[in-house]
């Protein structure tokens, strides 16, 4: 009995111990951090992503949004912080608290609105967020317009000069190390759960999901707002490790394309398919900026138009579909 | 008072008419059919029962409350449940996974949770006779298979109606006679009412129903007991036309 509820939950327990690995890589190589970290970043916001992408099946193109707009809330705080003079630690908790409000909210609004609009119609009104919220930003000259914000001065203010490596290594490596465990785990526990199951019965035929009694607008908005908030934690770590943002870079909608790749390579809707998704993706990633610089994004497309052709349900959706037969390899592989 | 009440429904696509002051009640465990040749409304009477449309005129009263204006997912909560002529598993799911949705979001949705949605699921399809394949993906179900699942579904939602597209269309004879005893044994067992939906398979209605409804055009031409509706002439006339007069 408890031998059968272990491998019931085997490809939580698969998925937890490759976080272990990859740490305990990380710190074993330390030339390797920085592309562990990535790696890192990667799959948190891929199982965020999986939340919604993966489980309802709504290609969401704007969704690069909730990432920069945590990359903001986390500079506001930090900046805030230090013009009043409040602790390290006020300033990261209030950092994530205002990408969470920003993220969350602007989620509230779009999806309660584009949520109403099935297939296609979601994908194309979700495709002009990100460039309104960097025009609207740069035009209005808001949250340092065109200029960005720069907070390497204010991190050094509230953690002290020997404080700084801490506040932009250590900390967000940390944190981010943590997004991936946690969201890995509300994506597993999520997929397990009622609303799991409703957001499947969604994507597979949304109006018999409807008829066989799940509140699909309800269940597509909580999927929704969960993903777009858990995205924007991870932005907010982001803002720590790289200083400085830029409206043109958090709303840049070929990130949002890189994490759609992400999810479908992977799998959507699976357990291990970010993981494994965004393995692929980031090491290649890197290796092909490396011997190939310049012709990423022509693999990828070819990657994407290869999912689309032939694997729809990603590298750990076919895989167990193939081996569906096995009771065993079932499920271990989700 | 009736389980279901539908009093002077209209409902109009554009210029089309589909359905017509039509009025009809099923009580608690009743079984009725509902019948009339293809594009008689049928398929939109269900519709418009189950909460996929909304009517322009008219009333559905269930259980003394107006559920006119409800949606789909909230009947189906109140009791209302649909199998679907051309059938629509969740294909990449299980077999087991599709009927637990059924138990997950059906009636007793608020108080159960995953582990006894699953203990539902594999009741259910141990009625129907799936249990074996459970495992499979519904993908992978043939098409008598597929509407076998699609009545556990609906089953597995424990509903007070159960509303019944042709199920048993393109099924040999035997298979059908099957199918509606099955039907009528957990319908009776759990005082489920049922509405059918027949076109052709005139049989497995007059096993089955204790009232039959017919629909032409939209409108409801004839009602009553079985017997008395398939002896009238006018059955034949909406089927054949009026200038058939021979014997069927």
């Amino acid at each position: 009995m408890i031998k059968g509820k272990i491998i019931d939950h085997m490809s939580l327990i698969i998925m937890i111990f490759s976080y272990i690995i990859i740490w305990m890589l990380k710190t074993s190589f330390p030339e390797y951090s920085q592309m562990l970290t990535l790696l890192l970043y990667y799959i948190a916001i891929a199982q965020a992503y999986n939340i919604f992408l993966g489980m309802t099946g709504y290609v969401d193109f704007g969704y690069v949004s909730y990432f920069g707009l945590g990359l903001y809330g986390m500079a506001l705080g930090v900046s805030y912080a230090s013009q009043n003079n409040l602790s390290s630690s006020e300033a990261i908790i209030l950092g994530m608290i205002l990408s969470v409000i920003l993220a969350g909210s602007v989620a509230g609004v779009v999806g309660g609105i584009a949520l109403r609009l099935r297939g296609a119609f979601f994908a194309i009104a979700t495709i002009g967020l990100s460039q309104a919220l960097r025009y609207l930003i740069e035009g209005a000259k808001i949250w340092g317009g065109a200029e960005g914000i720069i907070i390497a001065k204010d991190l050094r203010k509230l953690f002290g000069e020997e404080g700084f490596s801490y506040a932009t290594i250590t900390l967000p490596d940390t944190g981010i190390f943590i997004l991936a465990v946690a969201t890995g785990i509300i994506m597993y526990l999520i997929r397990i759960s009622r609303l799991g199951y409703g957001l499947l019965a969604i994507k597979e035929d949304e109006d018999a999901a409807k008829v066989f009694g799940v509140n699909t607008t309800l269940y597509k908005f909580v999927a929704f707002i969960i993903s777009a908030v858990l995205t924007s934690l991870v932005g907010s770590m982001w803002t720590l490790k790289v200083t400085a943002i830029y409206p043109p870079e958090s709303f840049n909608i070929a990130f949002s394309v890189e994490f759609i790749v992400i999810v479908m390579l992977g799998g959507g809707g699976t357990v291990l398919g970010p993981l494994i998704g965004a393995s692929i993706y980031s090491l290649s990633k890197y290796y092909l900026g490396v011997y190939l610089p310049g012709l990423q994004l022509t693999v990828f497309s070819i990657i994407l138009l290869l999912i689309v052709l032939l694997f729809r349900q990603g590298i750990v959706g076919e895989l167990r579909s193939f081996l569906y037969k096995h009771e065993i390899v079932r499920k271990i592989i989700r | 008072m009736h389980l279901l009440e539908v009093n002077n429904v209209t409902k109009r696509f554009g210029g089309i008419t589909a359905l017509k002051n039509v009025s009809l009640y099923i009580d608690s465990g009743e079984k009725i059919a509902i019948i009339g040749p293809n594009g008689s409304g049928k398929t939109t009477l269900f519709n418009v029962i189950n909460g996929v449309y909304i009517p322009e005129d008219g009333r559905i009263i269930y259980m003394g409350r107006d559920i006119t204006k409800l949606s789909a997912h909230e009947r189906a909560k109140l009791g209302i449940a649909r199998a679907f002529q051309i059938t629509r598993p969740f294909p990449g799911l299980s077999v087991r996974e599709n009927v637990m949705i059924g138990a997950l979001f059906g009636t007793l949705s608020e108080k159960i949770n995953t582990r006894e949605a699953l203990k539902i699921a594999d009741e259910m399809l141990k009625l129907v006779g799936l249990y074996n394949k459970r495992d499979e993906l519904a993908i992978k179900l043939t098409g008598p298979e597929r509407k076998l699942l699609e009545l556990a579904r609906a089953l597995a939602m424990k509903p007070k109606i159960l509303l019944l597209d042709e199920i048993v269309a393109g099924m040999p004879p035997a298979k059908v006679d099957e199918i509606v005893d099955l039907v009528k044994n957990v319908a009776e067992r759990e005082n489920i009412a049922v509405g059918v939906m027949v076109e052709h398979v005139i049989r497995a209605v007059i096993r089955f129903a204790e009232r039959v409804y017919v629909l032409d055009r939209g409108e409801i031409v004839l009602s009553g007991k079985v017997e008395d509706v398939m002896r009238n002439p006018k059955l034949r006339e909406i089927y054949l036309g009026t200038r058939f007069k021979g014997g069927v």
